[in-house]
C-alpha cells in the first residue's frame, strides 16, 4: 500500500461539481494518468491524477477539506 | 449652492509602510477636497523631487510612492505639509488647463443587462435591474429621467485607478443633486468591458473585463484604456482620462453605439475634445452656469 | 534565435523583473518579483544584474529544455530540483548544455521557486519593464503564465559564477511555520475599535485558497468596526471609505472577518478602509508563505520600515561580494 500527496495546497474536491458522482470511488482500479480528483487554488480548479495503478483503498480527506501540499490524500493498493 | 460652504478638516498624514505617504483631505467627497488634492498633487509633480516614484490624486485625499532609498518619508511628509500650506487653500485665481471630452454611453444595454441579470443574488433588490433600483432609491420617477440626470451635467475625473485607465467621475452637481447608489452586496465576477458603472457618489467606466461592485447602467462603445495604443487618443498613453478631465456623459441610441463600435474597430475613433480654462473657484460659486458654458464649447 | 522551450509551464510560472514603476497613477500595479530576495539571488548566481527578468513559479515549478550553454540557478521555495532527472542543488550556480531538461518535484516549503538564467529572459519590454500583469495581459510571455510549447527568448550571456558556486547558509531564508510580517499600522485605522486591532495583531491568521500575485485573503478571526454615520460618497458598508489609493502591502477587512493582504499585481485603490501596511522588505516572506500556511502581524513603526528595507539591501550586497569573491 503507498499513499498519494499533494502537489499542491488549496481546497480538495473529489467530483467535478456538487451535483455530479465522485471521479472515482473507494474500491475503484486507477491506472496512471487517470484523474482522481481536484484542487482548487489561485482560482483554477487543478487535477489530480494518479501516478500509479492500483485499487483505492481509502480517501484520506473528504470533499471540501483544505489541503496542504505534501499532505496524504489517498492510499492505493498497488497491484 | 451646499458645496461651497463645506470647510475641508485637517489633513491628514499616514505613512503606507516604508514605500507609500498617503493623505486624508476629508472623509466625505467633495469637489473641494479633489481640487485641494489636484493642487497639491500637482504643485509636487512640478518640483521633481528625486525619490518621488509615483504621485496619485485621489477622490478626498492622494497617495504618494516613495522609494525610501532617496528619500525618506518623513522628510516627504514635512515636503507635502510645506505645500498644503502654500497652494493647498483655494486661491480663488487659480485656473486649471483642463479637457471636456464627449463620452458616448449606450444605457440599457444588452450587455451589461445580460450580466447584472446573471448576478441578482448578488444586488440589493433582486427584482428589477440596477436601473430601476438607482432611479427609485434616487426618487426618480422613470430610468428616462435618471439617465436625463446623468447626461445633463458633465462629470469631473477625481481619482484614476482600481485598474489601469479606470477614471472616478465625479458629477459636477451640488450635493444635494448627486446620484448616491450603494455598490453590489457581493461584487460581481464579472463585469463586460468598457461598462458603465455607479457605486458611492462615482460614475465610472470600467476599462477590461473582470471582477467589479458597481450598479450596471450601461456601457461605452469607446475604450478608456488601449494597451496595444492603436487608437489616435492612445498615442502617447495608455489610458486616455487623465485627472481633472471633464467629461460628459451622453446618453446614444444603439445606431450610433453600433457606429462609434465601427470606427473604434477601423482604429479611426477620436473623442470629441476641447482645452478649456476651468476655474474651480467660478464653479462652486456657480455650478449652472459654468456647466452651461463647457457644455456649449464642447458642441461648439 | 537563443531561447528556452517549455515542457510544461507548472502551476503558474510568469517571467517577472523588478518591476514596472511609475504607473501607480493610472492604475497600473508595478508587477515584479514578490519575493525580491531569492529574485534577485537566483541572478547574483547567473551573472545577470539583479533585476534581470527571470521565472517566477508558484508552489509546481516548470520543465524547461535548453537549446545552448547556459548558467542557471534555483532559489527561492525549497523545492526538490532535477536536471535530467537527477536531483540538483538549489540555490548553486548550474551549467546545462543544449537537450539538459530542468524539472521540479513537490515542494518541500516555501511556495514560490524562482528560476533565472544567464542572459535574462528576452521578452519585449512593455513600460520598461518585462514583468506580466495578467489582469490586462502585458508585459512578461504574451502577458500569461507559461505553457507547454512556449519558446521563451533568451538575452547574451555575460561571465557567470563558476559552476557549483553556492550562496552560503547563512544567507539562506527561513521558512517558519508561522511567519511574523512587521505592519505599519495607519491609514484609515481609525475605523477599527481598540478591541478590533489588538484582536487583529493577536491572531494568527491562516491563508486561504484565494492568496495570488494579486492578493493574499486571510482567515482566523473577526474585526470590529467603529459604528459612524457613513460620509457622503463612502457607501453604506461600515468598511467602506470614499474610494482612495491603496499601498501596495496594505491591508484590508472587508467585512470584518477576511482581511486582504493587496500584493504586486494589486488593484491600485478602491473604497474599502486600509488599516495598515506590511513593510516592503517582508514582502518577500509573504511571498514564500502559501494557502494553508500561517501569519502574524507585528506592529512597527514607519523607521523600523526604512532600517528592514535598508538591512535586506545591504544583506544582498554582502552576498554579492561573497559570490564575486
Amino acid at each position: 500500500m503507498s499513499t498519494m500527496n499533494a502537489q499542491l495546497p488549496g481546497v480538495f474536491y473529489r467530483r467535478p461539481s456538487p451535483e455530479q458522482a465522485p471521479f472515482i470511488e473507494e474500491g475503484g482500479t486507477v491506472e496512471p494518468g487517470q484523474l482522481v480528483a481536484l484542487i482548487e487554488v489561485m482560482k483554477t480548479f487543478n487535477e489530480v491524477k494518479a501516478d500509479r495503478s492500483g485499487i483505492i483503498s481509502k480517501f484520506l480527506l473528504g470533499d471540501g477539506d483544505e489541503v496542504e501540499a505534501g499532505q496524504g490524500i489517498v492510499e492505493v493498493d498497488e497491484a | 449652492m451646499a458645496e461651497t460652504t463645506v470647510r475641508l478638516p485637517e489633513a491628514r498624514y499616514e505613512f503606507g509602510g516604508d514605500e507609500f505617504v498617503f493623505v486624508e483631505l476629508d472623509r466625505e467627497m467633495s469637489l473641494q477636497a479633489n481640487f485641494k488634492a489636484m493642487a497639491i498633487t500637482g504643485a509636487l509633480r512640478d518640483r521633481e523631487l528625486e525619490g518621488v516614484v509615483d504621485i496619485c490624486p485621489s477622490n478626498a485625499s492622494y497617495l504618494i510612492r516613495l522609494d525610501p532609498g532617496k528619500l525618506h518619508p518623513t522628510e516627504l511628509v514635512e515636503e507635502l505639509r510645506r505645500l498644503e500650506h502654500s497652494v493647498g487653500e483655494l486661491d480663488g485665481n487659480r485656473v486649471v488647463s483642463t479637457r471636456i471630452v464627449d463620452v458616448p454611453v449606450l444605457f440599457d444595454d444588452p450587455w451589461t443587462k445580460e450580466t447584472l441579470l446573471r448576478f441578482r443574488d448578488n444586488h440589493q433588490d433582486p427584482n428589477v435591474t440596477d436601473l430601476e433600483y438607482a432611479a427609485r432609491i434616487n426618487g426618480f420617477s422613470t430610468v428616462e429621467e435618471l439617465i436625463e440626470a446623468i447626461g445633463s451635467a458633465p462629470f469631473i475625473v477625481t481619482m484614476l485607478g482600481f485598474v489601469p485607465g479606470l477614471p472616478f467621475c465625479y458629477q459636477m452637481v451640488p450635493r444635494e443633486r448627486q446620484i448616491e447608489v450603494p455598490k453590489y452586496v457581493r461584487p460581481r465576477t464579472d463585469t463586460p468591458e468598457r461598462a458603465f458603472g455607479y457605486g458611492g457618489a462615482f460614475a465610472v467606466v470600467y476599462p477590461v473585463r473582470g471582477a467589479g461592485g458597481y450598479q450596471l447602467f450601461g456601457i461605452a462603445p469607446a475604450p478608456v484604456f488601449d494597451g496595444t495604443q492603436s487608437l489616435p487618443d492612445f498615442h502617447d498613453r495608455i489610458a486616455f482620462p487623465q485627472p481633472s478631465d471633464i467629461l460628459r456623459y451622453r446618453p446614444i441610441d444603439r445606431a450610433e453605439y453600433d457606429h462609434v463600435r465601427s470606427e473604434v474597430e477601423a482604429g479611426t475613433f477620436h473623442y470629441r475634445i476641447r482645452e478649456v480654462e476651468f476655474s474651480p473657484t467660478a464653479f462652486l460659486e456657480n455650478p449652472d452656469s459654468v456647466n452651461r458654458d463647457l457644455l456649449e464649447e464642447l458642441y461648439r | 534565435m537563443n531561447e528556452v522551450l517549455v515542457r510544461s509551464g507548472g502551476l503558474y510560472t510568469t517571467v517577472q523583473d523588478a518591476g514596472r514603476d511609475g504607473h501607480y497613477a493610472i492604475g497600473m500595479p508595478p508587477s515584479g518579483a514578490m519575493d525580491r530576495y531569492s529574485f534577485t539571488i537566483a541572478n547574483l548566481l547567473t551573472g545577470n544584474p539583479g533585476s534581470t527578468a527571470a521565472l517566477e513559479a508558484t508552489y509546481l515549478g516548470p520543465e524547461l529544455e535548453f537549446t545552448d550553454s547556459r548558467t542557471v540557478a534555483v532559489t527561492g521555495a525549497n523545492s526538490s530540483v532535477t536536471i535530467n532527472g537527477a536531483s540538483a542543488p538549489m540555490w548553486t550556480s548550474l551549467r546545462v548544455g543544449p537537450g539538459d531538461v530542468l524539472g521540479f518535484g513537490p515542494l518541500k516549503t516555501g511556495a514560490r521557486p524562482y528560476v533565472a538564467i544567464s542572459g535574462g529572459l528576452d521578452v519585449p519590454e512593455y513600460l520598461n519593464s518585462r514583468s506580466t500583469y495578467k489582469l490586462t495581459g502585458i508585459g512578461g510571455f504574451g502577458g500569461r503564465a507559461l505553457a507547454e510549447g512556449d519558446r521563451v527568448p533568451l538575452g547574451r550571456a555575460q561571465d557567470a559564477p563558476a559552476e557549483g558556486t553556492t550562496v552560503p547558509e547563512e544567507f539562506l531564508p527561513e521558512f517558519p511555520d508561522v511567519v511574523e510580517l512587521r505592519l505599519v499600522v495607519g491609514l484609515c485605522s481609525y475605523r477599527l475599535t481598540e478591541n478590533a486591532l489588538n484582536s487583529f495583531f493577536d491572531t494568527t491568521w491562516k491563508v486561504t485558497k484565494d492568496a495570488d500575485r494579486i492578493g493574499y485573503r486571510l482567515r482566523g478571526g473577526t474585526i470590529d468596526f467603529v459604528e459612524r454615520q457613513q460620509p457622503f460618497g463612502a457607501g453604506s458598508d461600515p468598511a467602506n471609505v470614499v474610494d482612495l489609493g491603496y499601498p501596495i502591502g496594505s491591508v484590508q477587512i472587508p467585512g470584518g472577518n477576511e482581511p486582504i493582504i493587496l500584493l504586486n499585481d494589486a488593484v491600485t485603490g478602491g473604497g474599502y478602509a486600509t488599516v495598515g501596511t506590511v513593510v516592503s522588505a517582508d514582502r518577500d516572506r509573504i511571498a514564500q508563505t502559501g494557502t494553508g500556511g500561517y501569519v502574524r502581524f507585528n506592529a512597527t513603526d514607519v523607521d523600523s520600515a526604512v532600517q528592514a528595507r535598508q538591512d535586506r539591501d545591504a544583506w544582498l550586497h554582502k552576498l554579492r561580494t561573497v559570490l564575486s569573491g
